[in-house]
């Protein structure tokens, strides 16, 4: 019984009640001498299994044993794969989720870089086009003789309201002078209006200031060819009882009179006329002309640098 | 240990060998996999002590190595080792501290993967020791994860048995 001032549960403490003795462990109760001799064997017979399959990974009893044991083991390895699935695939749900915008991102910058490869690769090929147009004129019948081609890219197009011009990558260093013609690999573009030791200006068609005599093959027709007053190119000096038809090809003129030499040699495309219109009140005939060049968008031009007297 | 309870050991290492070949082995998680088997032993280990946990090593092992057809005996070695070990440690410090069990699996998954590394450098074997090492924390973090649902369930397996044999001794000392 507990005296005043002691708790009930200090006097059960203190009661001379034999308790029983604490649960013992059921490995304990094995002598540490089994205990050491069970986890040596164990050992050795891992190191045993270790040695005997790695020495015969490929043959043997042990091979074959541990072949039909896979044997055995499969049923259960698919049925545990089986159950897992659904499981399985809710994971790779949530994770595909998960991922998703991490995923979204990379596909974005992916997406770009391959827009900036393919706008490249389009700009490369339409170079090459253009490389090509004119490789094939410098190479055929109509290149003018006692001329040279230097090939240049164009850097920078002012061609607008204000400024008829055009900025190449080759200047007095590749041999480029003042007033020398310049194509592209459809027809006449301008003339060189400035040269610097690697650039050089040129002057397109379009540019009031670069008239060019020109001919029309299928009727002889001389006259020359300027931009007319609303921006677009004109066949003008064509006295009105002559015959120009409509896509008659015209060519530069060339020189005439060796005392009078023209800027450009003879036989360079310009462009095809359009259909005539005759006015009572001017004294010619008014002929637009859609040049072959085209002025507007020019990735290479080819600048006719004279290599002789030419006629 | 009764022949039962041997049996309801037996049963619960082949299920998380299995399962670990068969469904945990393909869980990567930033690099690593739950070890579920490993969990499961040291859970045995701790509740049955150091002779459950090396012959359940040893046996589980040799289910994996088989099922995976891998080198026999070489998980079983790992095993039996970290079995008989953490069974020590029940036994003499750990066995009634709630903390045991974390503690067990955050030491045995560091000592597991690089007993594996060892045994797999010292047989010329691919041993990416960087790759394993990385591994490690992720490793230590899933199977801490899992500790606690896993210890529990078989705390509760074995737990029967271990009242039946505690009230069998107070009658018999009676």
């Amino acid at each position: 019984m507990a005296t005043r001032g002691r708790s009930a549960r200090a006097a059960v403490l203190a009661s001379s009640v034999q308790r029983s003795k604490p649960t013992p462990y059921p490995s304990k109760v094995r002598s540490a001498f089994l205990r050491r001799m069970v986890l040596v064997v164990l050992v050795l017979g891992a190191l045993t299994l270790l040695t005997i399959s790695f020495r015969s990974p490929t043959a043997g009893a042990l091979h074959d044993l541990q072949g039909a044991g896979s044997s055995a083991l499969r049923p259960f390895q698919i049925a545990a794969t089986r159950v897992a699935q659904p499981f399985r695939d809710a994971y790779d749900y949530l994770d595909s989720l998960a991922n998703a915008k991490t995923e979204n991102s990379k596909l974005r910058k992916e997406i770009a870089y391959f827009r900036s490869t393919q706008l490249l690769k389009s700009e490369k090929a339409r170079e090459y086009d253009s490389l090509v147009r004119l490789m094939h004129y410098e190479q055929g019948a109509t290149f003018p003789n006692g001329y040279s081609a230097v090939n240049a890219r164009v850097i920078s197009d002012s061609a607008g309201p204000f400024a008829q011009t055009l900025t190449i990558a080759a200047g007095s260093s590749s041999g480029i002078r003042e007033n020398a013609p310049v194509v592209s690999g459809d027809g006449l573009i301008g003339r060189v209006s400035n040269v610097f030791s690697d650039t050089a200006v040129v002057s397109l068609l379009s540019d009031p200031n670069s008239p060019v005599p020109a001919l029309d093959l299928h009727t002889g027709v001389r006259g020359v060819v300027h931009p007319g007053p609303g921006g677009a190119l004109i066949f003008d000096d064509v006295k009105k009882q002559y015959k120009v038809d409509a896509a008659d090809v015209l060519v530069t003129l060339g020189t005439i009179d060796p005392r009078y030499p023209d800027l450009y040699p003879s036989g360079i495309p310009i462009g095809k006329t359009s259909a005539p219109t005759v006015t009572d009140t001017a004294s010619f005939l008014q002929v637009q002309v859609q040049p072959f060049g085209n002025l507007g968008s020019l990735d290479s031009v080819a600048v006719l640098v004279k290599t002789s007297k030419h006629k | 240990m009764s022949a039962f309870d041997g049996v309801k050991v037996a049963v619960l290492l082949f299920v998380a060998a299995i399962a670990q070949v068969s469904i945990f082995g393909q869980l990567h998680v930033f690099g690593a996999v739950p070890d579920i088997l490993l969990v499961t032993l040291v859970a045995i280990s701790l509740l049955r002590g150091s002779v459950a946990g090396a012959v359940g090593g040893f046996f589980a092992g040799l289910i994996v190595d088989t099922a995976s057809l891998g080198t026999l005996g070489l998980t079983s070695l790992v095993l039996t080792l970290s079995g008989f070990w953490i069974g020590r440690y029940g036994e003499t410090t750990g066995r009634d501290r709630a903390h045991a069990p974390y503690l067990s699996i955050a030491v045995v998954t560091v000592l597991y993967e690089l007993g594996l590394l060892v045994v797999h450098f010292v047989l010329g074997e691919s041993a990416p020791a960087g790759a394993v090492v990385r591994s490690l924390l992720p490793a230590v973090v899933l199977n801490l994860i899992v500790t606690g649902p896993v210890y529990g369930l078989v705390r509760r397996l074995l737990r029967a048995m271990e009242r039946q044999e505690l009230s069998a001794e107070v009658q018999l000392l009676g």
